[in-house]
């Protein structure tokens, strides 16, 4: 199927740009147009984006003076609507002229790429207005990490600097200013409202302050370690991370992974759903400030945290991809563990879900709060239950399937028009959100139970012992917080060349500045709790 | 003599029990969350080690930022002396009635918020402007339940008022039923509690009176703790002697003493853990909502009033 997607784009795209685009490359479920001039980089996007109905799912620069002469950067595009396909828009930026054109003005989700990217590689993205370091808080000038003749090791001194703060003024209307180091025990990141009396009129935020390289530092790595620090770009999300590391790597290797170890992804995939969901359910109880419902829903995700250590050993799942498969094995005296524990916690959360749902307190705390208006979600191109909270039919499990979720999305035409019913009913508050975790809680819980007849065909392919150099391929996965993508380039000898990765906490933290736009302060640490981003997750 | 040593002894012992009253509420909400809690006692520990650091004042701050901790213990220390805790009366009693004592709150009240503007840090100011929102909401409702009571026993004097009740027979007048309503939200809101402010929040954003004491540590966040603690036993006093107040002793024997006192204990921990209850079964509201809560009391008083009236 994915096939004649692709060659239908083809078609489309050189129909439309032929004489600007030099040539085209496939690669599975990709499709790749090279441009011949970068400044026919808005134009294209802007089809591609607006024209074809797909959605900026990243914006990859790497650095191939040594093979090309330039810089390269990839747009990439996913449809997300069951065709599996995703567009690469690639150009080169001449290493004289070191800037690009920038397409935020048609496309708002890609402010913060082109501001990555000025800040990793020193490409100027012409046309944005905002050129502001993102994640480099304090940095020299002219440093930009990502450069190949950058060194891993080098001390930079950092300088004080000026970080301009959008100034809103009039009458009575006061600045707070929150972190970057908070009272809970979180991460660091800066908040800036502007408010009047208790309301809100405009919060900007400031992320970056854990910022640890892990781009940089794999390229120094073995394929193996790289696994291991995919696991730990947010000690949340490990296999959401590493199964979207590992995809990539195969995709490249040309590896096709046992479908029992498939299944195994998926389970301990929808664990890692389930805990994190129901911890978030807890977080919202807390932030509302009702402390006894989340006692009761972080007893079930702790249960649920030491099924994944009695079946994988970790609690945090750690450990259970490797290239080519999986790492660790469900037994059948797991698999009856697993059933057990699944139909105990989900006992329980009905109950725990049925009282909250009955506390009027708590209801009313959360219905209109943090509303998300859709349009805006679109632009910013958000991903996960906060897409999905507000009426965005996205799911990379559905729309790019992977591990064995192929075999979960069979729906009869009623079940798909009455989810599309469903979908255009959520309003994107805080109660959408909460009773969209609850459905996928339970949706989970279903797949898993599905997934437990596992195949019986090896845990793992070994890839081959020396993969291609230069070839790159996209790996991808739906974390409980939305679609993960990374991006692999291989260099010589086995080596990473380039790992682009993107959580969904970098393209879901622009939104909280406008879901809280017509909420009060207080409502704020709700509002949050209820968009669950991860500050680790976007500071890689 | 006995009298005056009585009445010292009295106000030392709503000192001094206290942290213990805060320790229960704790322990309470804590089983209910299924977890152990800490101690009783920990309240006590927690001052003591307090007293014990060092403390960080901001060089931004003013002469009020240093004395406000003074000024909330000694206020609420005073209050603590005007009140007729096992004894009917209290030989101080003269020297100030029900109305002090609301001054007395009042004054402290008046000294946090002054202090927590004076740091010029920016949680300061959001607290402080909450605070002063619910203290404007709250303040006609007390008084409003004060003059039930008043009107009801003829005075505002706490001694004439308990000695009045502990002899009346079990709720002989309809209006102070509506009165205890209007005082128990009232407790809650003055004492910072749930549904008005979560206690034990770590979500600067969300906070009222922690907003306020932010920028406290070491011995000054032990008298503002200590007398946060005063304060809700005083509040917790004064609705069990008001409305409930048998078992209380109206003479000075040892044994009248010894009743009175183990009976205020006993329904002081149940109100207190009547409290954490009532906190752990209801979510904070929203801020713009509690002005409905206050208003509850409000006309809850007014009936009591109207109710006084036309019997």
């Amino acid at each position: 199927m994915t096939i004649i997607y692709l060659e239908k784009y083809k078609k489309e795209v050189i129909e439309k740009f032929g004489d600007k685009i030099n040539r085209t490359e496939e690669n599975n479920n990709e499709i790749h147009f090279i441009l011949r001039n970068i400044n026919d980089i808005p134009l294209i996007c802007d089809y591609v984006c607006n024209s074809l109905g797909t959605r900026l799912t990243t914006i990859i620069c790497t650095d191939e003076r040594k093979i090309r002469n330039g810089f390269v950067i990839r747009y990439v595009f996913g449809k997300e609507n069951r065709e599996d396909v995703f567009i690469f828009v690639t150009a080169l930026v001449n290493q004289d002229k070191l800037s690009f054109p920038s397409i935020a003005l048609q496309i708002p989700a890609a402010f913060l790429y082109e501001r990555e990217i000025k800040d990793m590689f020193g490409l100027i993205p012409v046309g944005n207005p905002d050129t502001r370091p993102l994640a480099l808080h304090n940095w020299p000038e002219n440093t930009f990490p990502l450069r190949k003749e950058f060194d891993l090791n080098t001390k930079e001194t950092r300088q004080e600097k000026q970080y301009s703060f959008l100034k809103v003024e009039g009458e009575g209307i006061c600045e707070i200013p929150v972190g970057p180091i908070h009272a809970g025990i979180i991460e660091p990141g800066h908040f800036r409202f502007s408010i009047l009396g208790e309301n809100i009129i405009n919060l900007e935020t400031r992320l970056g302050y854990t910022h640890k390289g892990i781009e940089k530092l794999a390229e120094s790595m073995k394929l193996e370690d790289a696994l291991l620090l995919s696991e730990r770009i947010a000690g949340d999300e490990s296999v959401a991370n590493s199964t979207a590391y590992c995809q990539a790597i195969e995709k490249i290797a040309r590896t096709k992974i046992p479908k029992r170890a498939e299944n195994i992804r998926t389970i301990f995939g929808e664990l890692e759903r389930l805990y994190n969901h129901i911890g978030t359910l807890a977080g919202i109880s807390t932030d509302a400030g009702f402390p006894f419902g989340a006692a009761r829903l972080n007893i079930l995700k702790e249960r649920l945290m030491q099924l994944n250590e009695s079946s994988s050993g970790s609690r945090l799942l750690f450990g259970v991809n490797r290239i080519g498969g999986v790492r660790c094995d469900i037994s059948d005296e797991n698999r009856k563990v697993i059933i057990n524990t699944l139909d105990r916690v989900s006992h329980d959360f009905e109950k725990v879900i049925a009282f909250l749902k009955a506390k009027s307190s708590l209801m009313d705390r959360l219905k209109d709060t943090g509303k998300i208006q859709r349009k805006i979600a679109q632009e910013l191109g958000v991903v996960g239950v906060i897409a999905r909270s507000s009426g965005i039919d996205i799911d990379t499990r559905r729309d790019h399937p992977y591990a064995s979720y192929f075999s979960h999305n069979h729906r009869t035409p009623q079940q798909l028009a009455e989810e599309q019913i469903e979908m255009e009913k959520r309003s994107g508050d805080v109660l959408a959100r909460f009773e969209l975790r609850v459905k996928e809680v339970r949706n989970s819980m279903t797949i898993i139970e599905e997934s437990l007849n596992l195949a019986s065909d090896g845990m793992f392919t070994n890839p081959p012992e020396l993969i291609m150099p230069y070839g790159s391929a996209l790996g991808y996965s739906e974390s409980h917080r939305g679609q993960t993508i990374h991006w692999i380039m291989m260099g010589e000898n086995n080596s990473i060349f380039r790992y682009k990765i993107r959580t969904a906490s970098f393209c879901n933290w622009p939104m909280i500045e406008h879901a809280i736009l017509n909420d009060i302060v207080p409502d704020f640490p709700l509002v949050n709790k209820s968009l669950d981003l991860s500050y680790t997750g976007n500071d890689l | 003599m006995a009298e005056i040593l009585v009445g010292i002894i009295q106000g030392l012992v709503i000192i001094l029990l206290s942290p213990l009253i805060t320790g229960i509420m704790r322990k309470t909400k804590a089983r209910t969350q299924k977890r152990m809690g800490a101690r009783l006692l920990q309240p006590y520990y927690d001052i003591l080690k307090l007293i014990k650091k060092d403390e960080v004042i901001s060089d931004q701050s003013s002469w009020i930022f240093r004395i406000c901790p003074w000024v909330n213990f000694v206020a609420l220390a005073a209050a603590a002396f005007f009140i007729p805790l096992f004894l009917t009366y209290s030989p101080f009693g003269l020297a100030g009635d029900l109305l002090l004592v609301i001054g007395l709150f009042a004054l402290a009240r008046f000294f946090t918020m002054l202090a927590s503007l004076d740091v010029a840090s920016s949680f300061g100011g959001l607290g402080s402007s909450r605070e002063m929102m619910y203290s404007a909401l709250l303040e006609p409702a007390l008084f409003l339940t004060i003059f039930i009571v008043a009107l009801t026993y003829g005075g505002t004097n706490l001694s004439t008022l308990v000695t009045e009740v502990s002899s009346a027979t079990l709720l002989p007048h309809p209006q102070l039923i509506f009165a205890a309503i209007a005082m128990f939200v009232l407790v809650l809101g003055e004492t910072g509690r749930l549904p008005f402010d979560n206690p034990s929040t770590h979500l600067e954003l969300t906070m009222v009176h922690e907003a306020m004491i932010l920028e406290y540590s070491g011995k000054s966040l032990a008298l503002i703790e200590w007398s946060q603690a005063i304060k809700l036993l005083i509040l917790l006093v004064l609705v069990v002697n008001i409305f409930v107040p048998w078992g209380i002793s109206s003479s000075i024997t040892i044994p009248a003493l010894g009743i009175g006192f183990v009976s205020l204990f006993a329904k002081i921990s149940i109100l207190a853990i009547f409290i954490a209850y009532f906190e752990s079964s209801i979510a904070k509201w929203r801020l713009f909502r509690i002005p409905d809560l206050v208003a509850v009391a409000i006309a809850s008083s007014m009936i009591g009033i109207i109710l006084y009236y036309i019997k």
